[in-house]
């Protein structure tokens, strides 16, 4: 499961104008994959990397 | 009559040559009332690139760099197509940059194309309706690069629906071109 869907799994209610306004999702295809580039949400905290981790 | 001051480089030792008209035609350049570098093919980068190679997966939801490797022309050497894929001009001044990509799932419904500058987001274009097929968003801007550590890359968004997110690789769907327009 790829990072985006880890977190419409760990957060259903997030919008797609979520992501495109207070999340984003960044890969710079540089082999280092997905990964938070900014978080800003006004209700939901930024999950942890264990958080993450656990969502298979 | 305004005096003519050659004045040689610090460093260079070359020979300043004004060439004559190729016709029995008399040829006037008027010096505009101002100081600044005059622009020259040779000192005026140009590049265009797009995809190719397949098709690049992505995924969803996620603002991903376009991988460009293969160049349509580089006129000096300012595109990484290889590693970075970004345009990094060693000359300053504004450029005029622009950028497609075409964005394939089975269904999508938000299609975003971004001119990132050092690594943010500086520009964009998307499309927010349902559709499916190859569809290119395009963007375009004029960018001010200092001519040293300035450097833009393109980045896509795409929200498929149903199917595999992809960035088509295709000459005409998916590519980033610029050129110098005006020097600093």
């Amino acid at each position: 499961m790829m990072l985006y869907e880890k977190i419409k799994t760990l957060y259903p209610e997030l919008t797609d104008h979520d992501f495109m306004t207070v999340i984003t999702l960044q890969n710079d295809s540089d082999g280092k994959g997905d990964y938070i580039a900014f978080w800003n949400h006004p209700t939901y905290r930024k999950p942890t990397d264990a958080q993450l981790a656990e969502i298979n | 009559m305004a005096a003519l001051i050659p004045s040689a480089s610090a460093t260079g030792s070359g020979t300043m040559t004004l060439a004559g008209p190729s016709t029995n035609s008399n040829q006037t350049i008027t010096i505009p009332d101002t100081t600044g570098t005059m622009m020259v093919s040779g000192n005026m980068p140009a590049f265009s690139v797009y995809r190719s190679g397949g098709n690049q997966s992505v995924s969803n939801g996620t603002a991903t760099k376009v991988q460009l490797n293969t160049e349509e022309f580089d006129t000096a050497n300012c595109f990484d197509s290889t590693t970075n894929y970004r345009f990094n001009p060693t000359v300053a001044g504004y450029y005029q940059i622009n950028g497609g990509i075409g964005f394939n799932a089975t269904t999508m419904n938000i299609c975003i194309t971004f001119i990132y500058k050092n690594g943010s987001s500086y520009k964009r274009g998307d499309i927010r309706a349902t559709q499916s097929g190859d569809s290119v968003m395009v963007v375009s801007s004029l960018v001010y690069f200092n001519g040293s550590t300035d450097y833009v890359e393109l980045y896509g968004y795409l929200n498929a629906t149903v199917g595999s997110p992809i960035f088509v690789g295709a000459s005409d769907l998916t590519y980033f071109n610029g050129t110098l327009i005006r020097a600093a």
